[in-house]
């Protein structure tokens, strides 16, 4: 409960900063709108030169997009510490963090959370939308609850990976290139995996679960019965990983050095 | 009632020193050269409550890293501590409910919004009650005077302005014990003046604890009863301020500016007394004695000789802990 009106005290205090800062609110909402469609186009340009990829047709493939996105908005609203090694640990901010009476990672997500990423959201089911009346899907009242738990689990497994190269911090200070290398692999998950050598399924799957956050919950809307296996499976991944993020965290704060004055 | 416990307390760091050249670098990648440093080295220290205590020491002498373990932000590598009853690291959301920590380098506040909004806040994580925090900080408030200042955002105060809003958010939660970094660091003497008697203040209402480290040693002087000296990672001197400054000090100084020129067996000579030629007419005694023997070489020189003016110079804490830093101390 402390911690849900905490959220919301950040929440609002995030807003009010915003609003004094409003023309680079606007920008960031554009530049991520021309984000998505740059790589809706790419999708698009694939689909000129081929009929299908894997035996997914360009309505699915969009489909699956729409759906990556959802979890994604989240994950970048409130996981998105990519910068926390330099923040936090470089500049010493993670003492101030400590001395606080709320979980550090709570804090440090607060701190940092985006809000305005949340407008992926939309973007995304307006893509699911296009893409499901083109294929003609239909929708049970219960996919709605299956929907929030994969997208939920999705977005628990992006922070997953990310806090959990985050807490590398902890135990070497210096600078890392794994961070951009990850988003570069996120993006594979949006993508059927079939199309992928098995080495790199593999690894989607169990090792970097980014087949989760999109091709594998996405396949039970589009109703791919072959990999509904893999798609219920996604909130517990979400689960496992972001619980494993949370020890390596608590861990991490442990061997926490501080940074010299 | 000890609110800081601390027995054997011990922080080491590991570092590792790199070889030279391009081979050494090769060679650094397989097997690294491990330095273990203690920073804090053995330390064993009991603060009682209401104490004021300053904390001192060189760069490096292991006082941030002793305030970072007291404050549950780095675990030590051995030894215990309690304070409030708690073990900081372990119990840590707990424990710095019962602390304020006041980092003079590091700003507590959000830097964008302003400074009321970063205390109510502060308020919720604290779970401060509006009656609570109406009580205790419309007095913080108006001492520190910062009413002015609260609807302003913080990138937009000065250093002074910012550092009392800083120590009232210290004290959202009126904690019974104070731990102050630097508080002071590059403040002007009017607001040092204005920060140390809201310290003073706040000791004597509330009975706060105020465990305060720096490198201005006239805060010290005027806050501090007990001073405890940091010198590579171990306490040196752990005790009243003015004890430190009798047992480090041999005798004064006195300076003599005479009318004309004189020549040095034209002085006085008394056992214990050393002469030193500062300029043409002024002259230096070192007396290695008490007050008397200074007062009978004044006497005695001026019997003798015209003086223009003659003046005690008392030594400071600063050039005491200088010369601790310099010559060693053996401390009974």
């Amino acid at each position: 409960m402390f911690y849900v009106s905490m959220f919301f005290q950040y929440a609002s205090q995030y807003l009010k900063t915003r609003l004094t800062y409003r023309i680079d609110t606007v920008i960031e909402i554009l530049s991520d709108l021309l984000f998505q469609a740059v790589n809706l186009i790419f999708i698009l340009i694939v689909f000129d030169h081929t009929a299908s990829l894997g035996g997914w047709n360009r309505e699915e493939i969009i489909f699956i997009y729409g759906f990556f996105l959802v979890p994604y908005a989240l994950f970048s609203s409130f996981f998105n510490i990519w910068d926390f090694n330099e923040r936090y640990i470089v500049r010493g901010e993670m003492d101030r963090v400590l001395t606080r009476p709320v979980h550090s990672l709570f804090q440090i997500i607060m701190e940092r959370m985006e809000l305005e990423s949340l407008f992926g959201v939309i973007t995304g089911l307006v893509i699911m939308g296009y893409a499901a009346t083109e294929l003609g899907l239909t929708f049970a009242w219960y996919d709605v609850l299956i929907f929030i738990s994969m997208v939920l689990g999705g977005a628990f497994i992006y922070a997953g990976i990310f806090i959990s190269i985050a807490t590398i911090g902890f135990w070497s200070d210096s600078r890392t290139d794994i961070m951009p290398m990850m988003y570069n692999i996120g993006n594979y998950g949006r993508y059927p995996v079939n199309i992928y050598h098995k080495v790199i399924r593999f690894v989607l799957t169990w090792i970097l679960p980014f087949a989760f956050v999109g091709v594998y919950p996405a396949a039970y809307f589009l109703n791919r019965e072959e990999w509904y296996g893999y798609a219920f499976l996604t909130p517990v991944m979400g689960i496992v990983f972001f619980s494993i993020s949370y020890l390596l965290w608590n861990a991490g704060v442990k061997r926490y050095r501080g940074a010299g004055n | 009632m000890n609110v800081i416990e601390v027995q054997n307390l011990r922080k080491e760091f590991k570092s590792y020193s790199s070889r030279s050249g391009l081979s050494g670098a090769f060679r650094d990648l397989f097997t690294r050269n491990y330095k273990t440093l203690a920073a804090v080295d053995d330390i064993s220290l009991n603060i009682k409550q209401g104490e004021m205590v300053g904390y001192i020491g060189e760069n490096g002498a292991g006082k941030s890293t002793t305030i970072k373990m007291l404050t549950g932000i780095l675990t030590p590598t051995s030894g215990s501590i309690v304070v409030n009853g708690m073990n900081p690291h372990k119990q840590r959301e707990e424990f710095v409910r019962t602390i304020g920590v006041v980092f003079g380098q590091r700003s507590q506040l959000w830097w964008d919004i302003a400074v009321q909004e970063s205390f109510r806040l502060l308020k919720k994580v604290y779970r401060v009650s509006d009656e609570d925090y109406n009580r205790h900080m419309g007095h913080v408030i108006e001492t520190l005077e910062i009413g002015p200042l609260l609807d302003k955002p913080v990138r937009k105060l000065s250093l002074g302005q910012r550092m009392r809003c800083e120590l009232a958010a210290a004290l959202i939660h009126n904690p019974p014990l104070l731990f102050l970094d630097e508080p002071t660091i590059g403040l002007d003497v009017l607001v040092k003046l204005k920060i140390r008697k809201f310290l003073k203040e706040i000791n004597e209402q509330y009975k706060t604890t105020i465990l305060l480290t720096t490198h201005d040693l006239t805060d010290i002087e005027a806050l501090c009863e007990r001073v405890v000296l940091l010198d590579e990672g171990k306490i040196i001197y752990d005790g009243k301020l003015n004890q430190l400054q009798s047992q480090a000090v041999e005798g004064k100084q006195v300076e003599f500016e005479f009318l004309t020129e004189i020549a040095k067996n034209n002085l006085v000579f008394l056992p214990n007394v050393q002469w030193e030629q500062k300029d043409a007419t002024t002259w230096l005694a070192h007396v290695n004695g008490d007050e008397r023997l200074v007062s009978q070489l004044i006497s005695l020189v001026v019997q003798k000789n015209p003086i223009k003016n003659v003046r005690i110079n008392e030594v400071s804490t600063e050039e005491i802990v200088r010369k601790i830093y310099e010559e060693g101390m053996a401390l009974a």
